[in-house]
């Protein structure tokens, strides 16, 4: 390998059409405010899980940590708000206590993709983990890796070159380990946390070969669709000779919502994300595997669900809207609970109609995946719709790239054996693809790497 | 790659489309001059790094975006560059320049992981010290003592490349004549089974050196079109229009017999040109490069033998060109780059061997017909095997380019 990671582009730089505006946003979006202080109490509804805000004020969003090249990160409005920057000039901070691209109010953007880990050396991996951390920190503050056009004519060019003069547009890089990373190939069989394993199969199950499975999971987010694109190209143009790509996934549009957002609607056009979880308080019960884990290195660490789930949108578009609301258990345009008038009114699910039948029927997909009604589980959400073009039958092939953040992925299986035997959304919904992995805490300052603790 | 018939009459292109190398000087490294006793180190006169178990001990550091030396002279002899990334996210990777080559270098130094060093062998002259990516990218380099114009070893290693991959060319070519005339002495026989395992056995030399064939513009689409390069109203001559004959129509006509007798006068042309050629290092270093490519474009899709199905034989034939040129360059490159090198090598090791689960000896060629079950199920995988080996393989010509 060689040069691929050798030059950040300084030109680009000194012309002023740098991808750097030298300011980082945190990881996660200070705004200043609470979400309490922009929304009332709170009650929102989701595709997944069903998450709820916490009742209790929620404090800044996110944690104070050192921008690349060491000024304290300053606060900066987030995605969607008026501001001084725009879009194309944000970053957020890629060195903190957690990996961005998480709590991160979820860009418009997203490219995932799965890697094998084709090398049995140890060494190589490190290697590799080290260039991709080292490489994400430039990619994130809006720089290349390697000259787009080296002054040498036999020279090949580090960096492709696409996202030149773009900016960072809020690109956020985000990895994650499969189970098989710990089958002790590379001698990290005995730091395999006890949460992390394969998922189960599920009912309702329609997975195929072609996105299940994989090693590293690596989730670019960004405001442009070409940025993320490029950030995910690169690196796996950089681990060429030590991992290869098995899946991907690309997200045209965010599917969910964190506290400062509009709730954006899926492919089936219901608003997704009302109750994701927004609260500290949730991130920390929820989301962020704590210190009591059997594994320490996993401290301020996450677990990443991906499901694709393929929707079949033609026959969804043919029913009728009672049923639709039936499907959802809330409103299309409004996106209220049955039992509500509003999107963020708390669903009733005790209600009875004059019939003497719930009125969010107890198969509804809300009903199901409300926190209310699995003893308090809830999931961070952070899902984008997609689209792959027609599939092999002559369908639109569409539907919801969920990624979802737990701090077990027990949370998720729990909701799925529910949802998959139960939810009335199955009709409607295949999940195709599948994986599980353990995302690490955030990087501290650069010389850390993904994997550090996992060598020694 | 695509030959095309309207191509301007010309003698043989500029090999490999290699273009617009600057000259330069022939200030050369790895001359021996005696090393200081081991194990002691001398103080150096004039600020010079000081020796220390007979070679100069120059320390280079990267942090935030600079690249930092702790002496920026040395006296003539070995010098061992010990390179430590501090902190410095967009830079892994020192050369150590003569003009435009490289004479010795280390890659992935990235933060965090341990310090790299690398040790040449210099006489007196100016140098540069190369960092991509810092704010200062090249900083000049001293070492005092006599200058010398002697080829050093890497130069004559390389000089000894060309000529021996020219003789490898040269090789090809002359098998290539005698199984083209063994396929034509099948067709003209009327023979279909007897042609078949001819033409299978008499791709592989021109898919070897094929970089080189197609450098000769006018010849290699007599030689090597498919019919879908064909310009409307030209005639399709070559293997290709005898591939289809024999093994789609699976009947020999006269046109056939006539387009073998052509493309044996074809081949005996080849022959003519390619004798007596010169390589320049770089051409090699992408030729082999290329040849991964044809792989690419036109094998894995299963294009090159629409008709014969037997793109595995020729894609095994292009990695073994390729590994042909690599390993010509090998020696001088093990100087230049040793982990370069072995990260290829192991590559080509990994290539080979995944290639040889596809041998089956009753398939014309020696290796499995590449059928479109074959490819729906193996083409990912043959894929990113190829990918991985070139890309590191792409990196090696501006290594060994004499300019």
């Amino acid at each position: 390998m060689a040069r691929e990671h050798e030059a950040r582009e300084h030109e680009a730089r000194e012309n002023g059409a740098g991808r750097d505006n030298g300011e980082a946003r945190e990881n996660g979006a200070a705004t200043g405010k609470d979400d309490q202080g922009t929304r009332g109490g709170i009650s929102r509804r989701a595709f997944f899980g069903g998450a709820v805000a916490s009742a209790a004020a929620g404090a800044a969003i996110g944690v104070t940590t050192t921008g690349l090249t060491g000024q304290a990160v300053a606060g900066a409005p987030a995605s969607g708000q008026p501001g001084s920057s725009t879009p194309a000039d944000e970053t957020y901070a890629f060195y903190g206590e957690h990996q961005a691209g998480i709590r991160t109010p979820p860009q418009d953007h997203l490219v995932f993709m799965v890697f094998d880990v084709t090398t049995t050396s140890a060494s190589e991996l490190q290697v590799m983990l080290a260039k991709w951390s080292a490489a994400i920190a430039q990619y994130t503050s809006g720089l290349a890796v390697g000259a787009v056009e080296p002054e040498r004519e036999l020279a090949v060019p580090g960096d492709t070159g696409e996202a030149e003069g773009m900016g960072a547009n809020q690109l956020t890089v985000t990895v994650g380990f499969a189970p098989s990373m710990f089958d002790g190939r590379f001698g990290w069989a005995k730091y395999k946390p006890a949460a992390l394993n394969d998922l189960p199969a599920f009912a309702s199950d329609a997975l195929t070969p072609q996105f299940t499975g994989g090693d590293i999971c690596v989730q670019a987010c960004a405001s442009d669709p070409q940025v993320a694109y490029h950030a995910i190209r690169n690196l796996a143009r950089m681990a060429r000779t030590t991992a290869t790509t098995r899946w991907t996934v690309q997200g045209f549009g965010r599917a969910s919502r964190s506290a400062d957002q509009a709730t954006p609607r899926n492919l089936m056009g219901f608003k997704d994300g009302t109750r994701n979880i927004v609260s500290d308080d949730d991130f920390a019960q929820q989301v962020w595997v704590g210190a009591d884990s059997d594994q320490q290195w996993m401290t301020g660490g996450s677990y990443l669900v991906a499901r694709k789930i393929h929707m079949l949108i033609e026959t969804w578009d043919t029913d009728y809207i009672g049923d639709q609301h039936a499907v959802f258990g809330r409103t299309k345009l409004e996106g209220a609970p049955l039992t509500g008038t509003a999107e963020f009114d708390t669903p009733d699910f005790a209600a009875t109609g004059a019939d003497g039948n719930p009125v969010i029927p107890a198969n509804a997909h809300v009903a199901l995946a409300a926190h209310e009604n699995n003893n308090g589980t809830k999931i961070l959400r952070r899902g984008y719709n997609f689209t792959d073009g027609i599939d092999s039958v002559g369908r639109l092939d569409a539907g919801l790239m969920f990624i979802s953040y737990q701090r077990d992925p027990q949370q998720f299986i729990a909701l799925q054996q529910k949802l998959g035997r139960m939810d009335r959304l199955n009709e409607y919904i295949r999940h195709v693809g599948s994986g599980v992995f353990a995302v690490p805490p955030g990087l501290s300052a650069a010389g850390d790497y993904f994997g550090k603790a996992l060598f020694e | 790659m695509t030959p095309s018939r309207t191509s301007p009459a010309r003698s043989r292109a500029t090999l490999f489309a290699l273009t617009g190398l600057a000259a330069a000087s022939m200030l050369l490294a790895g001359c021996s001059s005696p090393a200081s006793t081991a194990g002691s180190t001398t103080a150096a006169a004039d600020g010079a790094a000081p020796v220390s178990n007979g070679a100069a001990q120059v320390k280079v550091t990267l942090t935030g975006n600079d690249c930092t030396t702790d002496y920026s002279s040395a006296p003539s002899g070995p010098v061992t560059f010990e390179i430590t990334n501090t902190d410095a996210a967009g830079l892994s990777e020192v050369e150590l320049m003569s003009d435009k080559r490289i004479l010795g270098e280390r890659e992935n130094i990235v933060a965090g992981l341990q310090a790299s060093s690398f040790t040449v062998t210099l006489t007196g002259g100016t140098y540069q010290l190369n960092c991509p990516g810092a704010t200062t990218e090249n900083s000049d380099f001293t070492v005092i003592g006599d200058a010398t114009t002697a080829p050093s070893d890497v130069q004559g290693q390389l000089a000894e490349g060309t000529v021996g991959y020219g003789t490898y060319v040269e090789g090809q070519a002359s098998n290539l004549v005698d199984a083209v005339a063994t396929l034509d002495a099948a067709v003209q026989a009327g023979d279909v089974t007897a042609a078949q395992a001819a033409y299978a056995a008499a791709r592989p030399f021109y898919e070897r050196i094929e970089p080189v064939a197609e450098s000769f513009a006018d010849l290699d689409p007599e030689i090597d079109a498919r019919v879908a390069d064909v310009e409307p109203g030209t005639e399709w001559t070559g293997f290709h229009p005898i591939e289809k004959d024999i093994f789609e129509t699976g009947a020999i006509t006269d046109s056939t017999k006539a387009l073998s007798t052509k493309l044996v006068a074809d081949i005996a042309q080849l022959q003519t040109l390619t004798t007596g050629l010169t390589y320049k290092p770089e051409e090699l270093a992408n030729g082999a490069s290329s040849l991964l490519e044809e792989v690419q474009s036109s094998k894995i899709t299963g294009e090159e033998e629409a008709y014969s199905h037997i793109d595995l034989v020729d894609f095994v034939a292009n990695v073994e060109g390729s590994e042909q040129a690599f390993e010509f360059l090998k020696p001088a490159l093990t100087t230049i780059d040793p982990d370069l090198t072995s990260s290829i090598s192991a590559e080509f090791t990994s290539v080979d061997a995944m290639l040889a689960t596809y041998k089956d000896s009753a398939a014309p060629g020696g290796y499995k017909l590449y059928d479109e079950a074959l490819r729906t199920s193996d083409a990912p995988k043959l894929t990113q095997a190829i990918q991985a080996l070139q890309a590191p393989l792409a990196q090696i010509s501006e290594k060994v380019a004499t300019a």
